[in-house]
């Protein structure tokens, strides 16, 4: 009768560590959730300034017609893109376009000096800064999440319980977090 | 081993020192009743108690009425409050702590609060003046690392709970100075917990400091991590390490709440303890910090520091 007790108690002991893991991958997974979700807030802002800013630029530079064209464009392909990677490739692309925006609104200073257009300018670089903070955070999340789903042994079990590898938001060359470790060493 | 990890293990240790401090606490009252009367013993734990209980409630004005930390309005320093803001973004927060302002010169922040959702932390105008915006936002990322890793829960609990241990010991001093009523068992009683008396404090400091040496390091590694900039973290240390000035209100039990010690220097606290005197400093030495950081970050820092403008000029203060 020994074994089927010792048997049992490897088998709880299975249990117990198999239950520990799982809820372990599904915080790691709310957490990149968490950290895409915090993300959107912020490309929701962004999304959400950017007409004001054309209107403003629009009152001084009517004719520049091309730059408010693609600026639109950016930010319209920008709210269509749903998965991580590819709203990462939209923010760039909406980022150049209101470089050039920014471009055109130098050949003008009334412009330049008006109240509205600083504050909209203030708060698109402040958002823009939230969006990398918000990235760094999201990224490590997802680096911590895929690394342990692709580990032994939940490599093995990861798909069929719905554990998918999640994808990075990416920005030109930000994409490593930089490996610091956390072990004191004085 | 990964922040979850650390931030578990952190509540244990947390744990450790709560039931080393309960213990602690009634040897001390054991002590009382031994050498004294049992009914001082359980009036001073009932004092105890109360005291506790009112300190974690009341942790935050406490903290904030020690510290001299006045709460910003909604319209101020809105470049500043946007830095908390982006760092406690990269830590991951569910809120933005709220900000705090102290007027003193001398460049230091701290963070407190039980919860991450209500907690705070204050910086001082000194440090506002001294610190370009990349190492404040350091600093500012260090602070929020205490709060995420739930060290200012701990330091919170152990800045009350050190104060329960000198009250109850001040207790039962007074009442040997005073000449309480002795019970019998002679001299050696008496002696033993005059010395217990004297040594709890000393104790429950100890306790207290040990707890915040390390996780001054894991919150630097924190604020690496969290910027992406492990060498912001070691030049904001490196300033504020060349900085003579250290904070006028620091009272010896908030201090292991700061990001550079502000008791270092003064040695009231440390007065007749000289040999013990590496135990009780509340943060590690800034060198041994910015030597882990320089390893983790791979770099080496300049020996002079850059004159780059300071932040309060940004924010329209200096």
């Amino acid at each position: 009768m020994l074994w089927l007790w010792v048997l049992l108690g490897v088998l709880a002991l299975l249990v117990v560590l198999a239950a520990f893991g799982y809820n372990r991958l599904v915080r790691l997974r709310n957490e990149a959730d968490t950290g895409w979700a915090n993300i959107d807030v912020q490309l929701q802002r962004r999304t959400d300034l950017i007409p004001n800013l054309v209107e403003a630029v629009r009152g001084y530079a009517a004719h520049e017609r091309a730059v408010f064209d693609e600026v639109t464009r950016a930010r319209a392909a920008l709210q269509q893109a749903s998965a991580p990677g590819a709203a990462g490739d939209a923010n760039d692309a909406l980022t150049a376009a209101l470089g050039r925006l920014f471009a055109v609104a130098e050949a003008y200073p009334e412009l330049k000096a008006s109240e509205n257009f600083l504050r909209l300018q203030e708060d698109l670089t402040d958002t823009e800064d939230k969006i990398s903070a918000a990235r760094r955070y999201y990224n490590s999340t997802v680096m911590h999440y895929n690394t342990a789903i692709q580990s032994i042994p939940w490599v093995l079990v990861a798909k069929p319980l719905g554990f998918r590898a999640k994808e990075f938001f990416s920005a030109a060359g930000d994409t490593a977090v930089p490996q610091v470790s956390l072990a004191p060493s004085a | 081993m990964t922040l979850q990890q650390q931030i578990r293990a952190n509540r244990f240790r947390s744990t450790i020192v709560i039931l080393g401090f309960v213990v602690l606490l009634l040897l001390l009252a054991g002590l009382i009743g031994l050498a004294l009367d049992t009914s001082l013993a359980i009036v001073a734990l009932a004092v105890a108690a109360i005291y506790g209980v009112f300190g974690v409630v009341n942790s935050r004005r406490l903290i904030a009425g020690i510290t001299q930390a006045q709460a910003v309005g909604p319209d101020e320093l809105r470049p500043l409050r946007r830095l908390v803001e982006n760092v406690s973004i990269g830590a991951g927060l569910p809120v933005t702590p709220e900000l705090r302002v102290v007027e003193d010169e001398a460049p230091n922040a701290f963070a407190a609060g039980l919860r991450p959702t209500s907690s705070y932390i204050g910086v001082t105008t000194g440090l506002l003046r001294a610190m370009p915006k990349r190492e404040l936002e350091a600093v500012l990322a260090h602070e929020v690392s205490h709060i995420r890793n739930r060290d200012t829960y701990l330091m919170t609990m152990a800045t009350v709970f050190a104060g329960v241990i000198a009250l109850v010991g001040d207790i039962g001093f007074r009442s040997i100075a005073y000449g309480g009523r002795r019970r019998g068992g002679g001299a050696l009683v008496a002696i033993l917990a005059i010395v217990g008396l004297v040594l709890a404090p000393y104790a429950a400091l100890l306790l207290r400091m040990s707890l915040s040496r390390r996780r001054e390091f894991l919150a630097d590694a924190g604020a690496a991590e969290i910027l992406s900039d492990a060498e912001a973290m070691a030049l904001a240390l490196r300033r504020l390490e060349l900085d003579p000035t250290t904070v006028r209100y620091s009272n010896s039990s908030t201090a292991h709440l700061w990001v550079e010690s502000p008791t270092e220097r003064v040695d009231s606290l440390k007065t007749g303890v000289i040999e013990f005197s590496s135990f009780f400093n509340t943060h590690p030495p800034t060198r041994a910090r910015i030597a882990a950081l320089e390893e983790a970050g791979g770099f080496r820092l300049p020996d002079r520091l850059a004159l780059d403008a300071p932040f309060a000029v940004e924010l329209g203060l200096a």
